[in-house]
This record gives C-alpha cells, structure tokens and sequence, in this order.
C-alpha cells in the first residue's frame, strides 16, 4: 500500500462537526484526512450560487449555537467568517395582525402592549425564565454527557458537577427547571400569555427541526436549544454568516488545511473498512481506500451503523438500538431568487424589518394542526415557516436592487402519504411544486406580491435534502431531541461519549450530544474523548468558559 | 391549635376514597376525624346507582387496577372487598379479537398471537420499572429545599433508594429505564409491534383520562404509574361504590363521623393557621387542621387566595385538569352477544382500541375541543359473572373533552350516547337494537357531580410537569398547602389519581409528621 | 368594556413626555437619557448648579416616566396590604407610604410610594414595571387595576423655596400639608408632599393636556424663587446625601434578576422596621419570617470615607484583607460636605461588625490609575437632613 494513503485519524463528512473535529485532531498533530461524498465542503451548511448573481445557504441559514469558543479557539475570524448579528422578527396573523420585535426593550414593550397590554411584562418574565435555563445548560454543551451506570470518576465527576448545579439553583427553581425540561412549548406559553399571536410569535422555536407538536410535551426544551446560542455574549441572540452559511464551514476548512490537515472530496463512502472489530480505514465509492487507527463519522448514526457497516460485525443490541433511534424528516426548504424586494403592506413604514426573519402563523392552534397533518404523512396544510431576506443583511448575496429569500418550512414528511401509500418516493416534481403551492400561499398572508417577484425557486423536501446532504430523512438536528435521545441517551444509552462497539471508530456529527443545529460542540467534544483515548488528551484546549 | 373542647382535631372536606383513607388513618392515630361530603352518598368518583331495580352499577369510575396494596394492609381491607380479576379483550372489528390475560395472549378463539410474546416482553419491562417507581407512591415527594442539612439527605433517601435499585437492575436495565421514562409509548410500542389490538392496548392503557395522545412523551410514564401496583383489572362486586364503602368503614371504624349532605364554605383561618372550618349551613366547627380532597384551585378558594403567595396563585391557577372521559351506561334489553367472544370473555374488560394510530387520531380531534369520530372505549358488562338475566354496560368513553366547542348540553350528551353506541356496535352490530336505557356522564357532568376538577380524574395531569416535588405545584407539593393546618389529601396531590387511596394516606401521615396537631 | 381599536403602529424613539416642549427650550446641553422608555433630561446645562438649586432655591423635575397604577374597587385595601410589607390600613386617606413589596421567598421586588386616594383607592408610583404583578396580586380579588404612566403626568417641585413657588401660583393651599399628605388641590391637579431629595419639596399630578399649562404656572411663579430645572444627575447625588435607595443600582430588584440569589430581603436593606408581621398574610410573609428569625445574610449601609474621591464600585474590606462587600452608590456629598456612599456588605459586617472597614478606591487622574485604600464608617443616619423639610407650614426658607 502506497504510504500517502495511510493517515493517523480519518474524518468521513466535512460538516461543520467533523470540520470541527478534525481541525482538532490536526492540530493535536494527528496526520488527518477528511473524506466528503460532495464535490465541495460543507455539508448542511454550503454557499452556493443557486440563480445566476443570487448565492444562498443550501440548508442551514443562521447561526447562533456556533460556540463562541470554538470560533476563538480555532481563529475562525482569521479564516474569513464574520458573524453579524441580525435583528428583529415579525409575526403575521391570518387575521390582519402583525407583532414585531425590536432591538430596544422599551420599543419592543410597547410593540407588544400594542395588541396585548397585559402580555407586557409577562414577556419579561419568561424572557427571565427562559435564560435562567439558557445560563443552567451552557455550561454542559462543551463537556461530555455522565454516564449515569459508570463509576469510573470521569463519569462520576461529571454527574457530580451535574449535580451540584442543579443544587446550586435553589429548590424553587430546580422545580421551575423540571416544568419547563418537561413542559410543552404551548401549555409554557399558555401560563405566560393570553393573546394568541403574542403565544404563536414565540412557538416557532419549540417545533423546528422535530417531529413534535407545540403541544407535545418537551418542545419547550427544544425552544431552549434555539435560545442558548450567543452572539457576541449575547444570549439568545441570532447571527447571519456574512456570505451565507458556507462562510462558517469554509473557515472551518481552511483552519483545517493550515493545521496541516488533507480534504479530499468528491467520493462518498462506500464502507469503514473493519478487521477484527477494530476499525483500519475508509473505503470510498470510488474505489480509493484510506487507512487510518482512527475515524470519526460525522453521519448521522442511523447512516454510519446501519448503511456503512456489516451488520455480522456489530453487536446485535446496538443495531436494534441505532435503528430505533428517531430521526425524523419534518421540515423543507424554500429557496427564492427575487427580481425586487416584495411588498410587506401590512407593515407600517416607519422601520426596516427586513433583517429579521418572518413567519405568519396566526395561534398555537394552527401550529398544532400543521402537525398533525405531518403525522398522517401530510405537508401541512398551513406551514409554519421561519423567512429570511439574507440579501437586506449582507448585500452582496443577490445583485443589486434584487434579492434572496430563504424559508425553513414545517411540517412536510420524508414519508409522503399520497392515496395512503407512505414513501420518500412520493416527493417529485408535482409533489414538490403542491408542498411549495402551499407555502406561497401562507407567504401571500403577509407579501402578496411574492409569486410574481419570484425568478426562480428551488424546492427541497426532506427527501431532496437527505439525498444531497445526507442527513437521514433530512434531519437538521441528526435526531429527535426528546429526552429518551438527549445527554446520556444521545445516541445510544451507553455509546453517549462518541464512541461505538467498534474500536477506533468515532460518531462525531450531530446525531451526539450535545445535539445539532450548527453548533460544533459535538465535533469538539468528540474530539475532545478521541485525544483523551489515545492519550493525547493534553493536546486539547479546555473550551468551556467560566460563567459569571 | 384545636381549641379547648373542640370536638375534632381534624375535618377532612370531601368523602372520596381518598379523604376517607386520610380519616382512616388518622383515626387509626387517635384522631378525632370528621368527614364532611357536600353530596349525599360518599365515594367521590367511586360510587354506585341502581340503573335498574336491583342492579347496581358503578357512575363513574369502574375498574380498581391501582389499589395500593400499602394503604388496602393499613386500613384492614384486605378481607372486605369482593373483587373479580378481569381479562382484557381487545376487540376488533373483524372479530379476531385478542384476549389478554396476564401471561396469556391470544385470539380469543384460543390461538396463538404471534405478537404476544414482544407484547410481554413490553408490557412485563414496563411494569418491572413501574415496580422500582411504587415505593415513591408512598412517601410524600421529597423536598428539594431540605438541601444538604441532615433532614434534607433524609428526604434524598426515597430518590437514592430509587437510583440504588436502578444500578442493582443492572447496567442494560438501567439505561434502558433511563432512556424510556419520559419518551412516548407510541414509539416504545411500535419500535417493537406492528400496529395492532395489542399496540393498541398499550397505547390506550398509557392514556386513559389523560390529556395526552400516545405520541405524547410522558405517556410511558402514565403507564407506568397504572402499572404501579400490578396493573391488573379488578371489578368490584356492586360496582364501585362498594369499594368507596370499605374506605368508610374502616374510616368509620377508626372513630372517624362521616356527614353527607353538608360541604365547606370556608375554611376558619387566624394568625396563619387553619382554626377550623364553616359550612354551607354556617355552622363553624373548630379542628386543629382541615384536608381538603378537593382540587388544588378548589381548595386554595376554601381558604381564600389571600392566604397564598400571588407565586402560589399563578401556579395552582396554571395546574392544567382538562378532563377528557365520559361514562355511558347502558341498561341492555336481554343478553349481550359480541361476534367471536365466548360469554367469559364478554365479562372481560373490553377495549376498543383496535390500533395505536386509532387511539392518537382520537386524541388529535379531541385536543381541539372536537368529538372524536371513533373514541377509545374501556366497557364491561359486570351483571354477566353475577348470572342475573338484567344487563347493563358500563363503559369508560375516553377522549371526550370537557371543553367541548359549543359546550355541554342535552344535544351534546345525546351526541356522546350515539357516538358510543356507534363506536360499541362496531364489534358488537346486535347492541344497537339492545339498548333499553342509556345514562351518559359528561366530563362536565362528573365534575358537577363529584367536583373532580375538569372531570378529570387525576385532578390534575399526570403529566411529568405535575409530578413528585411539582405536584400539583412547585413549592406546595408536601400537602401542607399554604397555611398551617391546612392540607391537600386528594388526587391532585402526589402521586396522583386512580382509586388507589395513597394520596390521602400520605397526606394523614405528613399532617401527623409536621406536628401541627401536637 | 369596548375594545380599543388596535394602532398600527408604535413609537420607535425613546418617547418625549406632555412637559418634553418645556424641558427642551431650557436643555442647552441636549443631554437626555432613557427612562422607562421616555425621554428624560440627564442635566440641562450643569449638574451641579442644578444639585444647589435643590437645597437653595426650587426646582422643577418631570418625574412623567414613573411607572403609576391605580387600585380602584371594594378590596383595593386587600390587595395593596396583600403586595406591600406594612400595613396599609394605617395609612390613613390623603397620606402617601412609602413601601417595599416581596417575592414569595421575601426578596425585594420594589420599592414606590403608595398614595392613598380614597378608601378604597390608591394610585401605587415606582420604579419597574408592576402591571402584571399587579393583576397577579389582584387576582381573586374584587378590584381594577390600570396602568395611569401615561394617563397622568407629574413635576417634581423640591427645594427650600418650593413652597413660596406653590404660594406664587396661587396654590398657598398647600401650606396646611404635612410630609407625605396628597390632597387634590385643584380640580384635575393633585399635589402630594412628597420628593426623593430630602429637602422641602412637593409631587403634582396632573392629566397630559394640562402639562403645559401647569409648567407654565409654576415655573413663571418661581422665577422671583430661583427656580430651575434639575435632570437625573442632580436628582441622583440629593437622593444618595438623604439615604434613598434606587433600585437595580443600590439593590437588585429580584424579578429582574437571573441569578436569583442577588435578590434581598427589606431586613437586608435596612428596612425591616416597614415589615408588619401582625397585619395577617401578605407576599412573602412566610419567608420573611424565616429570614427575620435566621438573621440578614447581607446589610446595605451607608459609608462615611475618607478622603475626597467618591468610591464608585470599591471593593469594601475588612481589615485590608477580606473583601467583604461593595459599594453600590457613591459621591462626594457638598451639603454634608462628607465622601459618602451606599454599601452592601456580608453578614455580619455593617452589623455586628462594624470597625476595620476599608474601601479600596481606584482614581483615574490624566493618565494613571491610582489606588487608595480609605478608612470608611458605617453611619446610620441620613447623610444629609434638614428640619424645614418637615416643617408645617412652610417657611419661604
């Protein structure tokens, strides 16, 4: 075997997690190759020119859960990402209404005393509550999750700290903390607010990326996973990579590459290659074969386990456990080129909202009943989406005078129900065209022009999107966040510390704790538990910043 | 203090299972008890009616599953109730019904289900974990602002306990409870199962009187907690009301005065502490504590709000009982005759809930305030094992919501009637021409009758955010409520509902423990 | 009630209050601040031209930011003595209280005046936003609670001539009143004897449309008085000589509070002398209790320092070693002519433990930091008080 294709650690998927892993693993001075199936890097999160002049992020948008940390420690901004903050949102009803958010605290008391005097201050109160829950789970994104059946004092210790945080709250609030990690994002809404569209503003968070309706109880943690980013210590606040979201993971590849790291795209996967359960390498679908004692997958689990390795060579329990876990497509894309900007009528003149995003859901009720179309194999008839006019934030995305709109859409299945036949097959052309049908007439509720500002628009089921990036079903979260997949359960009970029955081989992506969104916790935390193994574990910095 | 020469020391407002476990154990104390019922017969959601001359049926809540074999052994119950295990048949409208029977699942042809052992295998590692939760069933929740002082790693002990038992399971078992407590039973079910009476099953015993569909995290939990003293059916002889009964008697026997027909206006409260309590009828009877089985809303009013921190008054007022079951009682013109069931298995517990999407699909209707097209029934038929000629169904009609759109009336309560029959005569076509009499209870109407809150009979969600140290509110969750000598003892308080009596026996023991009567 | 046709839009600047017109002719610096959303003027021309005519001649502040809820109905009185930790049926109709209210776990939410319009009618003035609270409190209860911050707007008239301005505007009415007496001395104008400088001084109240007139009135009787405008500045440095405490600076108002425990009891600010155990339940009685029989864990004083350098932000020591509080408020006090300051110290220093305070101060002077360590006392008076601002009738002083 040629000596150039043997490496010290082989990361297979150049998504922002595995990016993140292997500017570690390289800068610990591991030889690292990184093998990605597309002609370029990125994974979920690529710039791409989609209509002559108009450039967009594929799948992921903004960022916010980009720890802090790990852009400092790996000098990102030295690369070329620039985060800028981004401001405001609006919410349209059906009925007419509209609820805004501004910067200023006065200025937003007054938009929401506008329609509900009373929703005032309790919109600082669960603002307060909120953060409270933000401040308690920082600390645990960049640290491994306990695992509660170990003695071993890495895991003691852990749990022990895990502990004394909760202790440290105070009873009153280890109560309140155990409400909201267990509540419904509607039933929490409910006890904060009256007014219906106030409620609805704020549900969105609870639902994107799941399988869960704002009435199921857990969504208010996933609303908390959508608040405990930062920007520029700014907790909750949202950011927008200046060039699109493919900003973020060309830093990350170019950090790699000046850690002295390899990328080599344009060949997937075809298997790990596995002798006498421990890993030796990669082997590619074009026929290139890599070796290395190490790899870390940054596929989803389902992917890594159950499409990449012989089943004979894994223990039967873990593969029925890999196959239970829950990814599930709930969430599509819209993509528009623009000729000009559209028309927002309902909004009044006295303000630029457009840097913001925008949804148009008009109660709870309508989010609710948008999932239960999705859990009969149904887009919903009334999507709920989260818009974006990346152009009015960075200028440089679309031609001048022009612009790009981006819409996170939910709910659309994976597996489309059509005449009571559920499959990902389901989703083509005249599918696809309905499902956006559907979304440009909940866009109409608030922009009426827009169907005839549109120049082009690319539509992307979950299905489009698990075929061109790879996630399973399309999940933009590698798995459910519900608690039976969350820390120690995350992926598999017992395998929650990147590792897998086979010996080298590493799960690294979001599919691990602390979970995903364009985060790179887990990519830092894996390579974090991979050094440590291979004892090296000096080599990595310590992340996690003191919390004041 | 009970003043000099009052006569009680405690009065306990409202005569359900539960207030007459709490009367009976304080009176086993020495305690000078009284039991005040605003209705005239005692029992609460446990009682029973004649539907026909002679032929008494349970009104509201049917079946015991969850009686704590704790609080049965401490009020001397053990001999007093006559009570008939029940087999649960699944039905399906192809008449291929399944019939579970403990260990035994089958068609109820008698072959054998392919399913029945992964239904076990669920079922049986369920309730293994459901064994490990019970001891917490009888301890008042621990209280989290004991901290690290020597009563606080006291009150840690049940928790430790429970997290030593854990380990001892083993690592497997461990993780595996760890992994599925707070998940859903849908997917737990049909990880597992195909779709099915026996997904069903599952799905519809984690959801029973629940505000929740099977795709709700937190519904293995509710399985679980039915789950929590074996989980097997058992039906009363005389119906429910019989049960409600040796509950009074042992109270009753323990010194306790039951009066009925009288409720509290208020409850008598100086310098802090309760001093007594005043009747509808004005009479003021002084005790050194009152308990109050009513819910947590309606109790914190018999007070009066005044004497609740406003944090308090948020929280009680957020408690969330959204009642979702009626009961229907049908009175039969002759013998009943279900296609493909034996007349032993028509005395079973039958459950139309034929798969596990059937019962979210009933849930995702009634959620908005809707009757389901197809609810999920739990129906028995208790005159058949007597061996009388006069029948009646008693059936418990799930994902009937209290607040329905429009409201209740006699409309809405003949719409239910209908629906029931309807959704009966899908497995049964001969009962629609069988019907003699038909007795509907809304949820309204149980909660005019009984004032379990929202018809709810858990009173208070059994949701994971209203468990332990939050039930069934953060901060109140030890039974004294608020004000010195004042007690919850009723469903609403930990653990929670079902006719199991732990929640007033807990709440009779911590009054005893806090020392207000010294 | 009719539903209010919802606006289409709102303000998107810091708002300008009914007296914004008058104060902008005389702010020469063009030096403003938010407050509670409204403009406020931060000073006008000097501050400390502004801070003398305070305790010299009278001065005019528009206090319209402060938030104002009026409790109207048959259990008003229930539902004030539910929020607050004295007893308000004490108080008698036409008398002002001043008051703190609590958490359930007995931790300062606020503190405001309370004005005791009727028997069954109180208009409630302080700093944070209490709507909510409010109608939480209210909440059983049979009384209505609105929300008046915009519906009355107020000038604060302080200062050893404040009277003889009220007399020069043919308000001499006012001369029979007390400290903290409120009466409605002219149809649509109440006045209340009140202030947060601890000089002479007096509250008006008024509906928007009338703002200008009434600046005009007072302000046009008050030239022959030295009367001038005062911004936030000033306010700041008379409030801190005469020992009143702002919130979120002096304490940590608790609702505002994501760290909870930065939250203090009324005994842990030096008021526990308002907390009245005997007047049956009220917010956080409970756990007041507790906390009065296990002791504060924090007292806030008031410092006496050496020196002339105000301690802003100085670490408090004891002994020159142990850090054991800090300094939440500090000036140079030119009435008392003393370097005074607010501090919060542990338990039990600025208690029991009141010898061997030290601050640490740091001075930027043209360049360098300078670091001194200075003697401070713990006094329990007032830093700065004056007979005539209790003084019935008042004197032109």
């Amino acid at each position: 075997m040629d000596k150039q294709d043997s490496y010290d650690a082989i990361v297979v998927g150049a998504g922002h997690n595995g990016l993140t892993a292997a500017c570690y693993l390289a800068k610990a001075g591991l030889k690292t190759l990184i093998v990605e199936k597309n002609e370029q890097i990125g994974g979920a999160a690529v710039s791409t020119e989609m209509y002559k002049g108009w450039i967009y992020s594929n799948c992921s948008y903004v960022c916010s859960l980009l720890r802090q940390e790990i852009i400092r420690d790996l000098e990102l901004p030295k690369f070329g990402l620039q985060v800028v903050p981004y401001r405001g949102r609006v919410t349209f009803s059906d009925k007419g209404e509209y609820l805004a958010s501004y910067d200023d605290a006065h200025v937003k008391r007054r938009e929401v005393g506008r329609i509900s005097p009373i929703d005032v201050d309790a919109y600082d109160r669960y603002y307060q509550l909120v953060m409270r829950q933000c401040r308690f789970i920082r600390p645990f994104l960049l640290r491994r999750a306990p695992d509660p059946t170990s003695m071993k004092p890495r895991d003691v210790g852990e749990l022990m700290f895990l502990i004394k945080r909760i202790y440290d709250i105070g009873p009153r609030d280890v109560g309140e903390m155990i409400r909201f990690w267990t509540m419904s994002i509607g039933d929490f809404l409910d006890e904060h607010f009256e007014h219906e569209l106030v409620k609805a503003s704020m549900a969105g968070s609870g639902i994107i990326g799941t399988g869960l309706g704002v009435y199921s109880p857990g969504t208010a943690y996933v609303l908390l996973h959508h608040y405990m980013g930062d920007v520029d210590g700014s907790m909750g606040a949202w950011g927008f990579a200046r060039g699109a979201m493919g900003a973020v993971t060309k830093a990350l590849g170019a950090a790699f590459e000046s850690a002295g790291g390899v990328i080599k795209t344009g060949s997937g996967l075809s298997e790990f290659i596995i002798e006498n359960e421990k890993v030796r390498g990669v082997a590619l679908e074009n026929g290139d074969e890599y070796r290395a004692p190490i790899v870390a997958s940054n596929l989803d689990v389902k992917r890594t386990i159950l499409k990449h390795i012989g089943r004979e060579k894994l223990p039967p329990e873990y593969v029925r456990a890999v196959e239970r876990f829950k990814i599930r497509g709930s969430s599509g894309k819209l993509n528009l080129a623009l000729d000009k900007m559209p028309s927002f009528p309902l909004l009044p003149e006295n303000g630029d909202y457009f840097t913001g995003d925008f949804s148009c859901n008009t109660s709870l009720e309508t989010l609710e009943r948008a999932y239960d179309d999705w859990k009969e194999g149904r887009w919903s008839a009334k999507p709920y989406f989260d818009m974006l006019i990346p152009s009015k934030i960075d200028p440089t995305l679309a031609p001048p005078g022009s612009h790009m709109m981006s819409l996170f859409i939910q709910y659309a299945p994976y597996d489309l129900n059509v005449n009571g036949v559920r499959s990902a097959d389901n989703w083509n052309d005249e599918t696809r065209k309905a499902f956006a049908d559907a979304v440009f007439d909940r866009i109409e509720v608030c922009c009426p022009d827009i169907r005839q500002r549109v120049l082009h628009a690319e539509v992307r089921s979950p299905a489009d999107i698990e075929r061109e990036v790879g996630l399973t079903e399309g999940n933009i979260f590698q798995g459910e966040l519900t608690f039976d997949q969350l820390l120690f359960n995350r992926p598999i009970p017992g395998y929650a510390q990147y590792s897998t029955p086979i010996d080298g081989l590493y799960i690294v992506g979001s599919s691990t704790h602390p979970g995903g969104g364009v985060m790179a916790a887990p990519g830092a935390n894996a390579a974090r538990e991979i050094l440590r193994r291979n004892g090296k574990g000096d080599l990595m910095p310590a992340l996690a910043e003191e919390e004041i | 203090m009970a003043g000099e020469g009052s006569k009680f020391d405690v009065v306990i407002i409202g005569a359900g299972h539960n207030g007459l476990a709490a009367a009976a154990t304080l009176g086993k104390k020495g305690k000078r008890v009284l039991v005040l019922e605003r209705s005239g017969a005692i029992g609460g959601l446990a009682t029973s009616y004649e539907i026909s001359d002679g032929l008494p049926i349970s009104r509201h809540a049917h079946l015991a599953y969850n009686l704590n074999p704790t609080v049965i052994a401490e009020l001397g119950l053990s001999g007093k109730l006559s009570m008939r295990p029940l087999a649960t048949i699944m039905l399906s409208d192809d008449a291929r019904h399944v019939e579970i029977d403990g260990e035994t699942i089958r068609f109820a042809d008698g072959s054998a289900h392919p399913d029945g052992e992964a239904y076990k295998e669920i079922r049986n590692r369920i309730k293994k974990f459901a064994g490990l939760l019970a001891p917490l069933a009888l301890r008042s929740p621990p209280d989290p602002g004991g901290g690290l002082s020597l009563a606080g790693a006291g009150e840690a002990m049940p928790l430790a306990a429970l997290a030593l038992k854990l380990r001892l399971m083993g690592k497997k078992d461990m993780r595996d409870f760890l992994r599925i407590v707070l998940s859903n039973i849908y997917d737990l079910a049909l990880d597992d199962l195909p779709d099915g009476p026996l997904a069903g099953n599952l799905a519809a015993d984690a959801v029973w009187g629940a505000w929740a569909g099977p795709r709700s995290p937190g519904t293995v939990f509710s399985l679980m907690y039915r789950y929590g003293c074996g989980g097997a059916p058992l039906l009363p002889q005389g119906g429910m009301g019989a049960v409600a009964g040796a509950f009074a008697a042992a109270a009753r026997q323990a010194g306790a005065e039951i009066r009925t027909g009288v409720s509290a206006r208020r409850v008598l409260i100086a310098n802090d502490a309760v001093t007594g309590i005043e009747t509808d009828k004005g009479e003021k009877i002084s005790a050194g504590a009152v308990m109050s089985s009513a819910g947590a809303v309606q109790s914190m009013m018999l007070a009066g709000a005044e004497h609740f921190d406003v944090e308090a008054v948020r929280r009680i007022r957020n408690v969330r009982s959204k009642g979702m079951t009626a009961k229907v009682n049908i009175l039969l013109k002759r013998a009943p005759d279900i296609p493909g069931l034996s007349k032993e298995q028509m005395a079973g517990r039958l459950i139309a809930a034929p798969t596990a999407i059937y019962v979210e699909r009933a849930f995702t209707q009634a959620k908005y305030g809707e009757m389901p097209a197809a609810p999920i029934i739990e129906a028995v038929i208790p005159t058949l094992a007597d061996g009388g000629d006069r029948h009646a169904v008693s059936a418990i009609v799930h994902y009937i919501p209290r607040n329905l759109k429009g409201g209740w009336d006699d409309a809405a309560r003949a719409r239910l009637t209908g629906l029931t029959i309807d959704t009966l005569a899908r497995y049964w076509p001969d009962l629609r021409d069988n019907v003699e009499r038909v007795d509907a209870f809304s949820p309204a109407d149980i909660e005019n009758e009984t004032a379990a809150p929202g018809g709810h009979w858990h009173h208070a969600e059994l949701s994971i955010d209203q468990l332990l140290t939050v039930r069934p509110v953060n901060q109140l969750s030890r039974y004294a409520f608020a004000v010195r000598g004042f007690y919850l003892c009723g469903a609403s308080a930990h653990p929670g509902g079902d006719v199991s009596g732990a929640a007033g026996r807990n709440s009779a023991l911590q009054l005893l423990n806090d020392g207000v009567l010294a | 009630m009719m539903k209010a046709q919802t606006p289409r839009s709102v303000t998107r600047t810091l708002a300008p209050t009914p007296f914004h017109d008058r104060l902008a002719e005389l702010n020469f610096l063009n030096s403003w601040r938010g407050w509670n959303g409204f403009l406020s003027a931060e000073v006008f021309e000097c501050s400390e031209k502004e801070y003398f005519a305070i305790r010299n001649q009278a001065t005019l502040m528009d206090i319209s930011p402060m938030c104002k809820y009026r409790i109207c109905g048959p259990d008003a009185t229930r539902i004030v003595n539910r929020l607050i930790v004295r007893d308000i049926r004490k108080v008698k109709v036409g008398r002002v209280a001043y008051a703190m209210w609590c958490d359930e776990e007995g931790m300062t939410i606020d503190d405001g005046t309370i004005f005791r319009l009727g028997e069954d009618e109180y208009l409630l003035l302080c700093a944070k936003h209490m709507y909510l609270w409010l109608h939480e409190c209210a909440w059983g209860f049979d009384a209505a609670i609105t929300d008046e911050t915009e519906a009355l707007c107020a000038l604060s008239l302080q200062g050893p001539t404040a009277f003889s301005v009220l007399k020069a505007a043919g308000l001499e009415g006012a001369a029979s009143m007390k400290p903290f007496d409120t009466r409605e001395i002219e149809p649509g104008l109440r006045i209340s004897r009140t202030g947060y400088t601890g000089d002479l001084g007096y509250e008006l109240f008024t509906a928007p449309e009338n703002a200008h007139s009434l600046w005009d009135r007072l302000w046009s009787a008050g030239r022959q008085w030295g009367i001038c405008p005062t911004g936030m500045e000033a306010l700041n440095l008379a409030r801190l000589e005469t020992g009143f405490l702002a919130p979120g600076v002096d304490f940590q108002p608790v609702h505002l509070a994501l760290r909870r425990g930065r939250g203090r009891t009324p005994f842990e600010l030096g008021f526990g002398r308002l907390v009245d155990f005997d007047k049956g339940h009220f917010n956080g009685r409970r756990a007041l209790l507790e906390h009065k029989a296990r002791g504060p864990r924090y007292h806030l004083v008031r410092l006496d320092i050496e020196g002339k350098e105000p301690a802003a932000n100085a670490y408090v020591y004891h002994n020159g070693s142990k850090v054991v509080g800090h300094v939440t408020s500090a000036a140079w006090s030119p009435t008392a002519k003393r370097n005074i300051a607010f501090a919060e110290l542990e338990a039990p220093y600025g208690g029991a433990v009141r010898d061997g305070l030290f601050a640490e101060i740091f001075i930027y002077k043209e360049g360098a930091w300078l670091k001194r360590n200075k003697k401070a006392k713990v006094v329990d008076e007032p830093f700065y008080r004056n007979a005539r601002a209790r003084q019935t009738p008042p004197n032109a002083f």
